[in-house]
């Protein structure tokens, strides 16, 4: 990590023509066709953690996954900019797939579980103490600090495709296309795999529709 | 469904590879990873797909805190931005804040119109069409509606800094530690990022730049 610390960012300029030449010498073509726009079959919804670039992780190029990060990853019903994000990528862009990613030893989660006034967080960390009363005597039970802190990472990931679930960008889009697919994945730091937590996409929906059906 | 799993298959794989390659090159790498976070900046862009921060900055994993949404925007009252900009000014401590804009951004273009994007979208992107009216005069001299597209895509920068300098995390930060904030624009037809000044134009001779 410290190599990283002292290669400086002022060079962040260097390392950006660096990078726009390889790709120029790879294929010349490569930034003309970025030009004619933009065409991602992925919403990726994670931590702004900045140990998880989406595009990095899951060997994408640029076009290819359209992205939101936030704090601990959530999707918030009265927040504008998330749901900015979903109704663009959903009923302009079309896209396939919504992956909503976290990862264990979130920051957010913990700072969230901590007994302390954060200002400005406070209303965003919320949710997150939201989701575990939602599970409350399934998280008690789990003695060892970590397992529970990485149960409440996974909890929290199933709980934001719910209200991913939730907007009626998606119902429609699905009722009408058959898609996007809505994906729990987490993200861990200790081997870099992403864990499909097989999120049971067509019964959520079902399930959701009995109180939040938003199609007609 | 054929297709459709297919995609998703392929980014399990590219994470694979991913994982694989990271540790044949350094087996220490991900359990350094998981030691924590020590990022130097923050990057607040867009959520286009054409503008992948650490690739296009040839960053790794662990060198900026990211937040993305539709065309970069900072509005005042968006506790989304504001818990990020809370938590990585205030509790990662990073040193530099950057709002990164970028050209043919369909945000800046829907920006150009008042086309009907659905309420969601046409609240979110009002202030932005608010910045078209205001610079009117200069906006119609421009050659075409790329140029436009550009030029309120900087606008939009300088108006998002303009929002981050009365974040309390932010005025605390600057005032104590020396943080600082960056205005930015990648330009998406040659690939290169280019500094802006105070005024949110061009500038040839950045902070950052090597020139
Ligand atoms: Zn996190
Ligand atoms: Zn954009």
């Amino acid at each position: 990590m410290q190599k990283y610390l002292t290669q400086s960012h002022d060079r962040i300029f260097e390392n950006n023509r660096v990078w726009a030449e390889e790709q120029k010498k790879k294929n010349p073509e490569f930034f003309a066709k970025l030009k004619e726009g933009q065409s991602p079959d992925y919403l990726w919804i994670g931590c702004s953690d900045s140990r998880i670039p989406a595009e990095a992780i899951t060997g994408l190029g640029p076009g290819e996954m359209f992205i939101h990060r936030n704090i601990a990853n959530l999707v918030c019903n009265v927040d504008l900019n998330v749901m900015s994000v979903v109704n663009y990528a959903v009923r302009h862009l079309k896209v396939k797939h919504i992956v909503v990613c976290g990862h264990y030893g979130c920051g957010g989660v913990k700072a969230a579980m901590t007994p302390k006034d954060m200002g400005l967080l406070n209303p965003w960390l919320r949710n997150i103490r939201d989701v575990y009363r939602l599970h409350e005597s399934e998280l008690d039970k789990i003695e060892d600090e970590e397992k529970r802190y990485d149960r409440l990472v996974e909890l929290n990931v199933v709980e934001q495709c719910r209200n991913v679930v939730k907007t009626a960008a998606l119902q429609t889009s699905y009722k009408e296309n058959g898609y996007p697919i809505v994906h729990g994945w987490v993200f861990g730091f200790h081997d870099g795999r992403l864990v499909d937590l097989k999120i049971d996409f067509e019964g959520m929906l079902k399930g959701i529709q009995k109180l939040y059906n938003l199609t007609d | 469904m054929g297709s459709f799993a297919d995609a998703i298959d392929r980014i399990v794989a590219g994470n694979r590879v991913f994982a694989h390659d990271t540790a044949e090159q350094d087996p220490k790498y991900f359990s350094k990873l998981s030691e924590g976070q020590w990022p130097d900046i923050l990057w607040i862009g867009c959520a286009d797909s054409r503008v992948p921060e650490t690739t296009i900055c040839n960053c790794k994993p662990g060198e900026i805190f990211v937040h993305r949404n539709i065309a970069n925007c900072v509005h005042p009252h968006d506790v989304n931005t504001s818990a990020v900009v809370q938590y990585s000014v205030g509790v990662v401590k990073v040193k530099k804040v950057v709002v990164c804009g970028h050209t043919m951004c369909g945000g800046a273009n829907h920006s150009l119109t008042d086309d009907d994007l659905g309420e969601t979208l046409n609240t979110w992107l009002h202030p932005m069409r608010e910045l078209r009216r205001k610079h009117k005069s200069e906006l119609d001299a421009l050659p075409d509606n790329n140029a436009r597209s550009a030029r309120v895509a900087e606008l939009n920068v300088q108006s998002s800094l303009n929002v981050l300098r009365e974040h309390p995390a932010i005025k605390q930060a600057v005032n104590e530690r020396g943080l600082t904030l960056h205005g930015m624009i990648f330009d998406i037809t040659s690939g290169q990022l280019r500094l802006l000044d105070e005024g949110g134009s061009k500038k040839s001779n950045g902070l950052w730049s090597p020139n």
